[in-house]
């Protein structure tokens, strides 16, 4: 028996131990909690991960949406309870639904979740989709009419690529109140980082995509590229350009085919270099008036799984048509001297054929003429032969002149009537207009000077008709004035129509011009007097002034080696000046 | 309609839209962590305590944050019917 003094003690000692046990298993309690808590906490952090990790890894390589939610929903079990993981995809003419059933599910349950979907897509873009097309997948346990349990806890979670919105994924169950805010965030977080990656690797492919556009677009040659099926993935402003392409959007090979019909079989260009795997050139196709050189090559992949791998193809559209032009000018140049030089070489050979008889010889009057006839022919073929030189040198940088102090009045009056001999047989008259202040010695290589005033005077004399005036003028220019008012200041006849060149530049000069009142000149062809090539083919086409069409090519050049400027004026029907100005 | 009872039903309208976007477990989970509103376990508005319109912003931001701009853009329409506040 226990005194009955001890009892207030042992039920303060009871008390004591009970509450100690309580307080102990309380705390056990606790901690168990939390370690559960912690335990769970880590598993998602683990998940999370986990998930990411494989987002990441799939990122790399793949801009897919759809792969990345499929790396999402098949793992998604590891962490949330869910009957059906679904997820839809905003394609241009139709929506993507997929579903994935971890249990069994009602067919009104699918309906009813993309029903939801639908609605939160539609939420989101402020436009109904019920009406759209929908293509449907269903995967995992099979779904049965029996179950009739309805959606009692979903969550969505619009899915966004570099600021468009591209889908929504959506976690459903039967059971009601079962998803806790903190895990709908997680879930919220990995599809944003996903998202993120996804709009990241876009920025970086549009990036490399825009280079690749900016510098097709800025390329001269037609690009188009297809893909194996001959689809044309791009082609260039020029590719449009040739087959005169003004759709919208990007053309179809049938364009292409369709315009170049007759001149090249394309798609068979195309099959051909994809098949035998090798470039091919086609040197000349006719297309619209043009000339192009079409070359067509397999496209290969040169990265990745598919290295080696032919991707399509691509045709290349250069246009030659300069190029063919340049080549048709120099032949026709070519043509022109050999031409130049066989007219006098052929005079040559039948008055040598003419002289082999001794009677011509006996008669001194003709042989006289046949040996001027000679003289004549010959000169005019070393006048060619150095006209060619010339060009030759000036072309190649290396015509130079040898100036020294001359008087230029003198050497143009002294041309003057070497020329008034040709002008009284042509019925044209001659004049001189020297104005005051022209200094007796410009420095000067007086050959060369004397060959730009045959050339100049000869011009005139050719296209200047009868009864028509033919007007050497010398003159000084001051920089800061105008040539053609200078000249008109001294009363010279000027032509300054088409005149360009802005003279009040030039530095102070002895100016020399040749007037005529001939034919003139149309502005089209004073650009090309002083072309080679081009000014051969406006003589070529005036039967009655033949020449090389070299004369004033080597008058600029000359008159580039004293540092001066050459200049036109021409009005049709009235006559032309050229002039010529010497730096003093 | 008085002022705050428009925030009050601009809040209230704002929640059952994301309803629709986000599902109701999650919009009126978020909402319910907005400090200045009371929600009830339907969605909608209890009392509103402080400045309305800081809240509304409040309310909006959680949104956001969440999903991003995308979601409160889709809210243009509700404003639209209430041009007294200002988005």
């Amino acid at each position: 028996m226990v005194p009955r003094e001890l009892l207030p003690i042992i039920v303060v000692l009871i008390t004591l131990y009970l509450v100690v046990i309580a307080f102990s298993y309380w705390g056990v309690h606790r901690i168990k909690r939390g370690v559960y808590a912690k335990d769970t906490e880590i598993k998602r952090r683990l998940y999370e991960l986990a998930i990411l990790k494989e987002i990441a890894d799939r990122t790399v390589y793949s801009l897919n949406i759809k792969k990345i939610l499929d790396v999402i929903v098949g793992s998604l079990n590891q962490f949330l309870e869910y009957s059906v993981v679904s997820y839809m995809l905003l394609e241009p003419s139709k929506v993507v639904f997929k579903a994935d059933l971890e249990r069994s599910v009602s067919i009104s349950f699918i309906k009813d979740i993309r029903t939801r979907m639908l609605g939160s897509l539609s939420a989101l873009l402020g436009r109904d989709l019920s009406a759209v097309e929908v293509e449907e997948t269903i995967t995992g346990a099979i779904m049965m009419g029996v179950t009739e349990e309805p959606v009692r806890s979903y969550f969505n979670i619009p899915l966004v690529i570099g600021d468009q919105l591209v889908g929504v994924l959506t976690v459903s169950h039967t059971k009601a109140g079962l998803y806790k805010e903190s895990e709908m965030e997680i879930l919220y977080k990995i599809v944003n980082q996903a998202s993120q990656a996804v709009s990241k690797l876009e920025d970086v492919v549009k990036t490399e995509q825009g280079k690749i556009a900016a510098m097709l677009e800025s390329m001269l040659e037609g690009v188009v590229m297809t893909d194996l099926d001959y689809r044309v993935i791009a082609a260039n402003p020029a590719a449009e350009a040739v087959i005169g392409y003004k759709g919208e959007g990007v053309p179809t090979i049938f364009n292409f085919i369709d315009a170049f019909n007759e001149s090249l079989d394309i798609r068979s260009k195309l099959e051909e270099a994809i098949k035998l795997d090798k470039v091919l050139t086609i040197n000349e196709v006719i297309f619209n008036n043009k000339y192009y050189q079409v070359v067509v090559s397999p496209v290969k992949s040169n990265i990745g799984l598919t290295r080696g791998q032919t991707l399509g193809g691509v045709i290349i559209l250069h246009d030659v048509t300069h190029e063919k032009e340049a080549e048709k000018m120099r032949n026709d140049f070519t043509s022109m001297i050999v031409h130049e030089l066989r007219s006098p070489l052929g005079n040559i050979k039948k008055i040598g054929e003419m002289m082999r008889s001794s009677k011509i010889l006996e008669d001194k009057q003709a042989s006289s003429e046949y040996v001027s006839m000679l003289y004549e022919s010959s000169s005019s073929m070393l006048d060619l032969v150095n006209d060619l030189l010339d060009v030759a040198k000036l072309e190649a940088g290396k015509f130079s002149v040898e100036k020294s102090s001359v008087d230029i009045k003198e050497i143009l009056s002294e041309r003057m009537k070497f020329f008034e001999a040709t002008a009284r047989d042509a019925g044209i008259n001659m004049n001189l207009i020297v104005a005051e202040g022209v200094p007796n010695s410009v420095s000067v290589d007086a050959k060369r000077i004397t060959q730009v005033l045959n050339n100049l005077f000869s011009n005139a004399l050719i296209y200047t008709l009868k009864g028509g005036t033919v007007t050497a003028i010398c003159f000084l220019h001051k920089k800061g004035q105008t040539i053609s008012d200078e000249a008109l200041a001294v009363s010279a006849p000027w032509v300054s129509d088409s005149m360009s060149l802005d003279t009040t530049i030039l530095p102070d000069s002895v100016v020399v011009a040749v007037t005529d009142t001939g034919e003139g000149i149309t502005s089209e062809n004073i650009e090309k007097l002083f072309n080679k090539f081009t000014q051969f083919a406006s003589s070529t086409r005036d039967s009655e002034h033949k020449g090389t069409g070299l004369g004033l090519v080597i008058v600029k050049g000359i008159i580039d080696a004293h540092g001066g400027v050459v200049g036109v004026g021409s009005k049709l029907k009235s006559g032309s000046t050229f002039y010529f100005t010497i730096p003093l | 309609m008085e002022q705050a009872e428009q925030y009050k039903a601009v809040m209230a309208e704002i929640i059952a839209k994301q309803s629709i976007i986000l599902g109701p477990d999650m919009a009126i989970a978020r909402a319910k962590k907005v400090s200045g509103i009371g929600v009830n376990e339907k969605g909608e508005i209890t009392e509103v305590s402080g400045d309305p319109a800081e809240a509304l912003k409040n309310l909006i931001d959680t949104y956001v944050e969440l999903s991003g701009q995308i979601v409160k853009n889709a809210l243009g329409p509700i404003f639209t019917k209430y041009p007294d506040i200002k988005q």
